[in-house]
């Protein structure tokens, strides 16, 4: 089973995330901030990560520069899913190595959409 | 020499601003300085405590401060008719939605996610002809489940009966006002509106693949 890690600091989001990709058939590793979420992807290296960008401790654009240096995450999509929509953040989470921004709100047809597309 | 009573500059929309960052200013009889008013859909955070109003008849308007660093905000949302009302139901995740982008203004006002209290208010039975049982009840329930989710204290509720209710929050100090209106056509109509609103135009933003 293809395995995802969802970053983010609301308890809510996570449940809906959570929920959405467990209905399409993923395995799903939840983390509460970008340190948890770097924890998490040391301890088992999963095929996607979807990751908030504004959380206490790390934030999602170092958390994917930090996952980028590791040789196991050197290629694994990383997708930014946030509420932040400007072009200069989404240039810094480009510029960092993720695959793709999300802006929430997300609707759950199109981002298990997204998974499929990108993951591997 | 007197000095000058003080006045907002007229208010110019800020570009920066957030999708949803409520931009109407008026004078608010009482206060000095400038009112925001939030509409349905939209929310308003400051570090000052300029007077944030809005009027709910079934909606909710769930005010947030993080009182360590004196920032707060307010915003204004209803689900959607049918769906799921729960967190991670297709209903619910309006509401979710509407709460994360205040959050997140706030925060980057420098709030803390864990710091943050509530006073929440609406909910009222205002709209009779709704094919919903109780459409302010939903909406009152999911902000629990919400905040009880999410951690957040709750620290005073005005919610459901039958009237709307016009609301004033400091956000600064964290005071709130409350009046009970009654019944207004136009007020239940604009809900009627916004509601149909949701339905019609489901909300999700954009994807980008780099």
């Amino acid at each position: 089973m293809l395995s995802i890690l969802a970053v983010d600091d609301s308890p809510s989001i996570r449940q809906m995330v959570a929920f959405t990709l467990k209905s399409a058939g993923y395995s799903v590793i939840e983390a509460s901030d970008g340190a948890d979420g770097l924890a998490k992807a040391k301890e088992k290296t999963v095929n996607l990560v979807l990751t908030d960008q504004n959380m206490p401790l790390m934030d999602g654009i170092t958390l994917v520069k930090n996952l980028r240096g590791m040789p196991s995450y050197a290629t694994t999509p990383i997708l930014i899913l946030t509420t932040e929509s400007s072009d200069d953040m989404k240039a810094k989470g480009r510029a960092a190595g993720a695959t793709g921004w999300l802006v929430k709100p997300f609707d759950p047809v199109r981002l298990v959409e997204i998974v499929k597309k990108v993951i591997r | 020499m007197t000095s000058l009573p003080v006045v907002d500059a007229p208010f110019k929309k800020d570009p920066s601003a957030p999708f949803g960052f409520a931009s109407f200013r008026y004078t608010e009889r009482g206060f000095d300085t400038q009112a925001v008013k939030v509409l349905p859909g939209e929310f308003y955070a400051d570090s000052k405590d300029t007077p944030i109003v809005t009027i709910l008849g079934s909606c909710v308007a769930v005010c947030l401060r993080d009182a360590a660093v004196q920032v707060g905000g307010m915003n204004h949302f209803l689900l959607p008719d049918g769906g799921e009302s729960g967190i991670a139901g297709t209903a619910g995740r309006y509401g979710v939605n509407a709460m994360e982008m205040l959050i997140n203004e706030l925060v980057k006002r420098g709030a803390q996610r864990s710091r943050l209290e509530a006073k929440i208010f609406g909910g009222g039975h205002v709209m009779k002809n709704f094919t919903s049982l109780n459409v302010g009840q939903r909406n009152a329930e999911f902000t629990k489940e919400f905040l009880n989710t999410e951690g957040i204290r709750l620290l005073s509720e005005d919610l459901l009966d039958v009237h709307p209710r016009k609301v004033c929050f400091l956000p600064k100090s964290g005071r709130a006002f409350v009046k009970k209106l009654a019944v207004d056509e136009s007020l239940v109509m604009q809900e009627k509106q916004y509601q149909s609103r949701l339905v019609e135009k489901p909300v999700a933003g954009d994807i980008e693949l780099f």
